[in-house]
């Protein structure tokens, strides 16, 4: 990142044509995504480490996920809530560790469909969702 | 669990890494992996853990620069199907192969990419030339309001057609190094593909995110990734990142940036010689 932005005003480019308006409303949609991703997911991790130095009084948290695809890891802890010692530390950083994963993956998807239904560009719906396909293939990989 | 593992060792660690990597503009993973290996982590789990942190840090500024409407996400788009590709057998690779090879060729990507930070881009407003027809097909064009020079700025993308299956190569340095691979990637839009460096480092950052999910589903898949040990990286690095970011548009002294270059110039160097077997490797 050698460029740096340099204001946070926003472009004074007033959107015109269709193909701009389209643009500008994928490019917030797209922005906010990403960013509500990465803030949920950094709070998340962050309350996983808070709680284990608050049960254990140090951080230990050291344990692999193995043999185990995403959707694995994602679901393994949240079905097993309810049982003792579950909805602590382990559930908040597998949680934040998915919400991270699933940011740039949700953007792809919302693409898809922006493209197919907004922009009813075809050329980009067909590139979109060969992203979303192999990103989801290589999700299930184990 | 010895002190080498702390996870308050691995903040600090990847505070600071995030920082130059931000502030260097080589990307937070070409320093923290070499750095992980110095406290005693494997270099593919320092990988694995790496390209986890890529996401966050990728995503963060992408959704700035997007927002911003610098990024192109056509290109953007485009070039994700071929990158997302090369990081799946990047990783792959990574995984079947031997550490003294994978350390080997992190010194030389390292290297490569400090020199490419000396590459002058080229800067003049020669983006308007005709594009062949498949990149216009592909639309790749744009505009955006460049705040320094105070005017909309127009462009046309060319030879996607390089720029594509070069991209392939860019993933897959990503997923077999756990990197964002950055500085080639922008190289790859300026050069090939004739787009102003804004627009490529934005759209460079915007790839690298979807990159680095694909990796970093392999490195879970084969259990790579320790989440105890990638929670406090990950919340190191993006703070760190986003320090960077703000110091380097302030920073005027050339002597820090320089002092952070000879410190990124040792690790590559030192990367290499444990790949060729000193330090016990």
């Amino acid at each position: 990142m050698t460029e740096s932005r340099s204001s946070h005003v926003s472009p004074p480019i007033v959107p015109q044509t269709r193909e701009e308006i389209d643009e500008r409303r994928m490019e917030l949609m797209v922005g906010y995504l990403l960013l509500a991703g990465v803030i949920l997911s950094q709070i998340s991790l962050l309350l996983g480490l808070i709680l284990d130095y608050v049960e254990h009084g140090t951080i230990r948290l050291a344990y692999l996920i193995k043999g185990m695809n995403y959707f694995q890891f994602l679901t393994r802890d949240i079905l097993a809530l309810g049982g003792p010692h579950v909805w602590g530390a382990r559930t908040f950083v597998n949680l934040g560790i998915a919400l991270l994963m699933f940011t740039p993956f949700i953007r792809v998807v919302a693409s898809v469909f922006f493209f197919a239904l907004e922009e009813r560009n075809i050329k980009y719906t067909i590139f979109t969702f060969f992203v979303a396909a192999v990103l989801t293939y290589s999700l299930f990989l184990r | 669990m010895s002190l080498v593992h702390s996870p308050f060792l691995m903040f600090l660690v990847s505070i600071v890494a995030g920082f130059i990597g931000a502030m260097s503009g080589m990307g937070g993973g070409i320093v923290l992996i070499p750095a992980l290996t110095l406290v005693g982590i494997g270099i593919k789990h320092a990988i694995a853990i790496s390209i986890v942190s890529v996401i966050a840090t990728s995503s963060g500024a992408a959704s700035a620069y997007v927002r911003d409407g610098v990024t192109n996400l056509k290109v953007g788009m485009f070039l994700e199907m071929f990158t997302i590709v090369g990081a799946i057998v990047g990783a792959a690779v990574t995984i079947a192969a031997g550490n003294k090879v994978l350390f080997i060729a992190f010194g030389l990507v390292l290297l490569f990419s400090w020199g490419t930070l000396f590459v002058r881009k080229h800067s003049d407003t020669h983006y308007n030339r005709p594009a062949d027809r498949i990149s216009t097909w592909l639309e790749h064009h744009g505009s955006y309001y460049d705040h320094a020079v105070g005017e909309t700025i127009t462009y046309q993308g060319r030879r996607s057609y390089i720029g594509g299956p070069c991209m392939f190569g860019a993933g897959f340095i990503a997923g077999l190094l756990g990197i964002g691979a950055g500085a080639l990637k922008v190289l790859i839009l300026d050069l090939a593909m004739g787009l102003p460096p804004k627009v490529s480092t934005t759209t460079s950052n915007l790839i690298i995110g979807v990159t680095a999910l694909a990796g970093t589903s392999v490195y879970i898949a084969a259990g790579y990734v320790d989440p105890g040990l990638a929670a406090p990286v990950i919340l190191g690095v993006v703070p760190g990142a986003l320090l960077g970011t703000r110091l380097l548009r302030r920073l005027t002294n050339r002597a820090i940036r320089n002092f952070f270059l000879v410190v990124l110039l040792l690790l590559g160097i030192e990367m290499l010689l444990r790949g060729f077997g000193f330090f016990g490797g």
